[in-house]
């Protein structure tokens, strides 16, 4: 019963990731920055991570990565998105366990984007076979700075609303 | 809200960002030769490699209202002189870097610095 309860609020956290992936195509970026996006999905993501566990947190991004590039996107999008997902989440995981202490859920949203800028920066330096592209980090590290802070603090008051009513937390021990 | 670890955490990340910045600023990311590239009334007129081993020498070009006397000092150019109204080739002072130009409008003389990498390339990809 636990088992089959964890699957669904799982699915939920990648519908609702897949319904923030295509909602923030269609907004237009408010940023001079090319590449530049506001990291919705990064909520849902975060709220994986906190709420369950850093397996079922990449489990949720992976899942959402896929489906949001089926319904808009491209093989290349695809690529980008995956490689700072999976890399993103793996370090929001690690800072969520071992250093809650010292990160709110701002910092950690705020490693995760930072860590995603950087490894799409690496695949497009891969994928383009020029060094130069790095000279674009720091305007994208800036980026990430504010949209991480906010995604972080929406995930916050998500996290604070969702552990009181749903009770995701009472279904599953917290973080294996 | 913030924690402690939070806001060292932003200035650490503001900083590594102004630092990468300035590092390329300063390094740049180019490999490959630089040229300096003198046109005249849109016409290429001569070619000068840059560098470390680059000449060290004043060059005179005729423009089209009169002369304009660019010097090269190993890795980068400036206009000297000019026989224009406004001196504002002479106030452009020294360039270096690929992409930065001279402009001398009234004698129509450009100089460009160009990259032997950054111009063979596409300067633009879609996904």
């Amino acid at each position: 019963m636990a088992k089959t309860k964890k699957l669904v609020y799982l699915s939920l956290l990648v519908a609702g990731g897949v319904a923030l992936h295509v909602i923030e195509s269609m907004i237009p970026v408010p940023f001079p920055v090319p590449g530049a996006k506001l990291g919705l999905a990064n909520i849902i993501s975060l709220l994986a991570i906190v709420l369950y566990g850093t397996r079922e947190g990449l489990e949720v991004n992976i899942l959402r990565c896929l489906i949001g590039s089926f319904l808009g996107g491209s093989m290349s999008s695809l690529i980008y998105s995956l490689s700072g997902a999976i890399s993103s989440t793996l370090v929001m995981g690690f800072a969520v366990k071992y250093f809650e202490k010292v990160f709110s859920l701002v910092g950690v949203s705020i490693l995760g984007s930072i860590t995603h800028n950087f490894a799409q920066v690496t695949v497009a330096s891969v994928v383009l076979s020029t060094f130069g592209i790095y000279s674009y980090l720091p305007f994208l590290m800036v980026v990430g700075l504010l949209t991480g802070g906010f995604t972080g603090l929406a995930a916050n008051f998500a996290k604070e609303k969702l552990s009181g009513s749903v009770g995701l937390m009472e279904t599953v021990d917290r973080r294996r | 809200m913030l924690t402690k670890g939070d806001k060292i955490l932003i200035a650490t990340v503001i900083l590594v960002a102004f630092v990468i910045f300035t590092g390329f600023q300063i390094y740049g990311f180019t490999g490959g030769k630089t040229y300096a590239v003198i046109e005249i009334n849109g016409k290429e007129y001569q070619k000068i490699s840059l560098g470390k081993d680059g000449p060290k020498m004043q060059l005179k070009v005729a423009g089209f209202i009169g002369d304009v006397v660019l010097e090269i000092d190993r890795d980068k150019v400036r206009v000297v002189a000019s026989d224009c109204p406004d001196k504002d080739c002479v106030r452009q002072g020294w360039v270096s870097k690929p992409g930065q130009t001279l402009v001398c409008l009234p004698n129509r003389v450009v100089v460009k610095i160009q990259n032997t990498e950054s111009t063979n390339e596409v300067d633009g990809v879609s996904f």
